[in-house]
C-alpha cells in the first residue's frame, strides 16, 4: 500500500530531520525528495460518484412546483432576452424627427449667406437637411438630447450662438497674410446647453464650408476600449489609436466629403500604402478607413493637406474635455498609467487648443465641457475660473492652491484658453423656443406672459435643458 | 306580443347601480325612433272598408287588423293596432312580395345585416363614462377656457379668485389623476423618481408612436376622440387605453355561501380608481409576459409597456380578452347578488 510506505517514510524522515537540526544549519539539510507527498494515489483511485438529485436550475419561465402560500403577485419575466450588442443600439439609438409633431409653418432654415447673420438672434432657426446629415456622421447629437419629438432638427439662436458666429466671421477674415486661429473652451452649468451649442458652431462651420473634425465624446478616447499601438520614433513615447482613428476619419469623409472631393493632394505624403497620382483628399481618406493600420499616417497627411495655403478654414472640436486632462485607462510597457495627452489624437488636439500650433488657413478649436459625465480635474477647474477672471477684468485672478497636487501638463495647456459661458435663456428667449415648442403639437397652453415667466422660474432661470424637462418632456 | 314601439328601450346596462346620478348617461343616447307610419287618430275604419252589409264582400280587414283578429279567435295577443305596421314588417319572410317592392324597400331589407351588432357582440353594454363633471374626457388643454372674473365686492381685502379654479391649483393634486395613479404603480422599491422618469418615457413614446389604428371589435370608451389626436395628446392616449380595458366589477369568491363546499362567486362593482389599477396590473403583467421585448436597459421597461398601451388601444392585447372573461363570470354569477330588502 503506498500511503503506508509514504507515512512510514515520513516519520523516519522527521525524526532524521531532528537530528539534525541541532548539529547541521539550515542550508546544509539534504533536499526532500518530491515522491513524499505523492498524490498520485487519489487521483489513480477511481473517481467518486456522481451524487444523485443534482439536476440544474430549472430553465427561466419553466414552470416549477410553487407551493408558498400567498404566491399571486406579478408573473415573472418570461420574455426573450435582447440579442448581443441590441441593448446598446437602442441606447445609443438618435432619432431626429418625429412624425405626429405638427410643421411649423414659421420655421425658417439656416443657409449660406446669412448662417453668421446677427439677424437670427433669439429666433429657432431649422438645419437644413444636408447639414443634418453631416452633424449626424460627425455624431454631434446626442441621444439625450430632445430631437425626436419634434418635426425636424431647429435651434434656437440665442446671445451665444451669435458671439460663436461673430468669431468665425473673425476667422474668415483675412487680415494681412494670417488668419485668426479661434480657440475657445464652453462652460456652464448643467443641461444650460453647452453641447447644443457646440452643434450650432459645427452646423454653422458645415453652412460655410469648413472643413469640420469632431471628436465626439473624449471619454471614448481615453477609456482604453479601442485598441493602441506605439507611434514608431517618437519622443516622448506618445501611442496611435488604429481603430479609433480609422472610425474618425470615416466620419470625417461622410461629413466633409463634398469638400474633399474638390482638393487634390499637393504634397507628397509617406503613407505605408500607395496612392494613386493626382489622388484628392477623398482617395487619401479613403486609404486611412480600408486599412485601419495606415489611418494615424493618413490622419497626419490629411492634415498636412488641409492646412496648405488656399485651402477652407477648419473647425476642430471636442465634447467631454475633462476626460483628456488626466491620465488615461491605457497602460504603457512599465503597466504605468498612459497620459491622455500621450495619446497621438489628443496630443494633436491639445496642441491646437492651447496655441501651440495653430491653423494657417483659420478656423477655430472649440471644446464643450459636460457637468453630467466629468471626472473631477482640479486643473481645468482652475483655468476656467481664472479665465473668467480675466475676462470680466477682476483685480485679484485666482492662485493655485500650492499644496494641491496638480496635473502639471493640463495645467499648461489650459493656460491662456478663453471660455465661453453658458448660461440662462433670457425670457424673450424662452418665449421664442417655447412657441416653437407650443407651435409644434408638444407643448398644449396657451403661451402669454404668466405660463413663460413660470417655466422660466421654473427651470432655474432659464437653463434650457430644465425648460424643455419642464414645458415639452412631461416629467410629472 | 308586447307593444312594438316602447319607449323605454335604453338599455339598462347591468342591474346594479351604486349610486342614482349613473343613470344619466352623459353620453349622447340614441331616441327611440317615432313610428313612420300612423293611422288617422280620428278613423276607427281603414279607407278600405265597404258598406256592404253581407260579411262575405267585406274586403279584408288590413294585415295587422287581420292579425288581430286572427289572435282574438285564438285566444292570444295579437300586434296592437292602435298603430300602424310597417310595410317591411308584412312583408317579412314573404319572398314574392318583396321582389314586388319598390327598390328602395328591397336595398333596405338587403342592407340590414351590415347595420346589425356585429356577431358575437353581447347584448348587455360594458362600458361606463367617468362620473365626472361635465362627463367628456380631459382634452389636455391648459388655461384655454377663459376663467370668468368675479365681480368687484367691496369690503374684501384680495379680490375674488377668478373661477374655475386652476387645475394644478392645488399643491398636491396638481398633475393628472391617471398620470399620478399609473406612476405611483409603476414604482418599485420606493423609487419615485425612477418611476416619473419611465412614466415620462412612457408618455414620450406614446407621442412618438403611429397613429393607431381602432379595432371596432374593441371600442374604446365612448367621446373618444379620433386616433388621429391621440399621438399629440399622450396623457389622454393613456387614459384611454387603461379606461377602455378597465373592467367594471371583479368577482369575489365566497366561501361556504353555495354549499358543498364550493366558493359563490359574486360579482362587486369597482369604483372608479379601482378599476384603473387593475386595468394598469393587467397591463403591466402582459407587458412583462410579452414575446420579443426589444431591450432591458434603461428605458426598457417603458418601452415595453407603451408598446403594450398602444396594442391595447389598437385592440391587440390580451388583456381584452382578460376583461371579457371577467365581465361574462360578472354576468353569469349576476344571480348571487343579493341586494338589500327595499322597505
Amino acid at each position: 500500500m503506498p500511503s503506508s510506505v509514504c507515512l512510514r517514510v515520513f516519520s523516519q524522515l522527521s525524526r532524521d530531520r531532528t537530528a539534525l537540526a541541532a548539529a547541521a544549519p539550515r542550508g546544509l539539510l539534504p533536499a526532500l525528495p518530491a515522491s513524499c507527498f505523492s498524490t498520485s494515489a487519489p487521483r489513480c483511485a477511481n473517481p467518486a460518484p456522481k451524487k444523485k438529485n443534482m439536476t440544474a436550475a430549472p430553465k427561466r419561465g419553466a414552470r416549477t412546483l410553487n407551493v408558498k402560500k400567498g404566491g399571486k403577485g406579478v408573473a415573472q419575466d418570461t420574455s426573450k432576452r435582447a440579442a448581443p450588442g441590441e441593448r446598446k443600439a437602442m441606447r445609443k439609438r438618435i432619432v431626429l424627427s418625429n412624425n405626429n409633431a405638427l410643421e411649423v409653418r414659421s420655421l425658417q432654415d439656416l443657409d449660406k449667406p446669412s448662417a453668421l447673420s446677427e439677424r437670427h438672434e433669439g429666433q429657432v432657426r431649422g438645419i437644413p437637411e444636408d447639414v443634418v446629415d453631416s452633424l449626424r456622421a460627425v455624431e454631434a447629437f446626442k441621444p439625450a438630447q430632445g430631437w425626436s419629438l419634434f418635426r425636424r432638427p431647429a435651434t434656437l439662436m440665442r446671445k451665444q450662438t451669435m458671439q460663436l458666429a461673430q468669431l468665425l466671421k473673425d476667422a474668415e477674415t483675412t487680415d494681412g497674410e494670417q488668419r485668426k486661429t479661434i480657440r475657445r473652451v464652453l462652460v456652464g452649468e448643467r443641461m444650460s446647453g453647452k453641447t447644443t451649442l457646440l452643434l450650432q458652431a459645427l452646423a454653422m462651420a458645415f453652412l460655410r464650408d469648413w472643413v469640420v473634425i469632431n471628436l465626439p465624446e473624449a471619454q471614448d478616447i481615453v477609456n482604453a476600449h479601442t485598441e493602441y499601438a506605439l507611434l514608431p520614433d517618437s519622443h516622448p513615447v506618445q501611442y496611435t489609436q488604429n481603430t479609433y482613428t480609422g472610425n474618425l476619419l470615416s466620419q470625417i469623409l461622410k461629413a466633409n466629403e463634398r469638400i474633399l472631393d474638390t482638393m487634390s493632394v499637393t504634397t507628397n505624403p509617406t503613407l505605408p500604402l500607395p496612392l494613386l497620382p493626382n489622388a484628392t483628399l477623398k482617395q487619401l481618406v479613403q486609404l486611412g478607413v480600408s486599412d485601419t493600420e495606415a489611418s494615424w499616417p493618413v490622419f497626419v497627411a490629411l492634415w498636412q493637406e488641409l492646412t496648405q495655403p488656399g485651402r477652407p478654414p477648419i473647425m476642430l472640436a471636442m465634447d467631454g474635455l475633462a476626460h483628456i486632462m488626466q491620465d488615461s485607462e491605457y497602460l504603457s510597457a512599465e503597466a504605468a498609467p498612459v497620459h491622455a495627452h500621450d495619446l497621438t489624437l489628443v496630443r494633436h488636439f491639445v496642441d491646437h487648443l492651447a496655441g501651440r500650433k495653430s491653423l494657417p488657413n483659420g478656423g477655430m478649436v472649440l471644446a464643450a465641457t459636460s457637468k453630467s459625465n466629468a471626472p473631477a480635474s482640479p486643473a481645468l477647474d482652475f483655468s476656467v475660473q481664472v479665465a473668467e477672471a480675466r475676462q470680466s477684468r477682476l483685480e485679484n485672478i485666482p492662485s493655485w492652491n500650492r499644496y494641491k497636487r496638480v496635473d502639471e501638463r493640463a495645467m499648461d495647456v489650459l493656460k491662456d484658453v478663453d471660455v465661453i459661458k453658458v448660461g440662462g435663456l433670457s425670457k424673450e428667449e424662452a418665449r421664442a423656443i417655447i412657441e416653437y415648442y407650443a407651435e409644434s403639437g408638444m407643448l398644449r397652453a396657451k403661451v402669454d406672459e404668466g405660463f413663460v415667466t413660470e417655466k422660466w422660474s421654473l427651470a432655474g432661470m432659464g437653463n434650457v435643458g430644465e425648460l424643455e424637462r419642464v414645458t415639452v418632456r412631461l416629467r410629472i | 306580443m308586447p307593444p312594438r314601439l316602447s319607449p323605454f328601450t335604453v338599455a339598462r346596462s347591468i342591474p346594479y347601480r351604486s349610486r342614482v346620478q349613473s343613470q344619466c348617461l352623459p353620453r349622447p343616447f340614441a331616441k327611440p325612433a317615432l313610428p313612420q307610419f300612423r293611422p288617422y287618430s280620428d278613423s276607427k275604419d281603414p279607407p278600405a272598408a265597404d258598406n256592404s252589409k253581407r260579411f262575405d264582400t267585406k274586403p279584408l280587414p288590413h294585415v295587422s287588423e287581420e292579425a288581430a283578429k286572427t289572435a282574438e279567435i285564438m285566444g292570444e295577443q295579437g300586434p296592437d293596432i292602435g298603430k300602424g305596421t310597417p310595410v317591411e314588417e308584412a312583408v317579412k319572410g314573404d319572398k314574392a312580395t318583396q321582389e314586388k317592392l319598390p327598390k328602395v324597400m328591397q336595398d333596405a331589407i338587403k342592407a340590414k345585416p351590415n347595420n346589425s351588432a356585429p356577431k358575437g357582440s353581447r347584448s348587455y353594454s360594458t362600458t361606463t363614462t367617468s362620473m365626472t363633471d361635465g362627463g367628456g374626457l380631459d382634452l389636455g388643454l391648459v388655461d384655454f377656457n377663459t376663467p370668468t372674473k368675479m365681480p368687484e365686492i367691496p369690503g374684501l381685502k384680495f379680490e375674488m379668485p377668478s373661477l374655475p379654479l386652476p387645475k394644478d391649483g392645488h399643491l398636491k393634486h396638481r398633475y393628472d389623476a391617471v398620470i399620478d395613479q399609473v406612476t405611483n404603480l409603476l414604482m418599485r422599491h420606493g423609487q419615485k423618481s425612477v418611476a416619473q422618469r419611465n412614466m415620462s418615457l412612457i408618455l414620450q413614446h406614446l407621442r412618438t408612436s403611429q397613429i393607431p389604428t381602432i379595432n371596432p371589435a374593441r371600442p374604446l370608451i365612448p367621446g373618444a376622440p379620433p386616433p388621429s389626436h391621440l399621438p399629440l395628446n399622450p396623457i389622454l392616449y393613456l387614459t384611454l387605453a387603461i379606461d377602455s380595458v378597465a373592467p367594471l366589477v371583479r368577482i369575489r369568491s365566497q366561501r361556504g355561501a353555495a354549499g358543498g363546499g364550493v366558493a359563490l362567486q359574486i360579482p362587486v362593482p369597482l369604483g372608479q380608481r379601482q378599476r384603473r389599477r387593475t386595468a394598469v396590473d393587467w397591463i403591466l403583467n402582459a407587458a412583462s409576459k410579452k414575446r420579443n421585448n426589444k431591450g432591458s436597459g434603461k428605458g426598457g421597461f417603458a418601452q415595453r409597456i407603451a408598446e403594450e398601451m398602444v396594442a391595447v388601444v389598437e385592440g391587440r392585447s390580451g388583456v381584452w380578452d382578460r376583461r371579457n372573461g371577467v365581465h361574462k363570470l360578472g354576468v353569469s354569477a349576476r344571480a348571487n347578488v343579493v341586494l338589500p330588502k327595499r322597505r
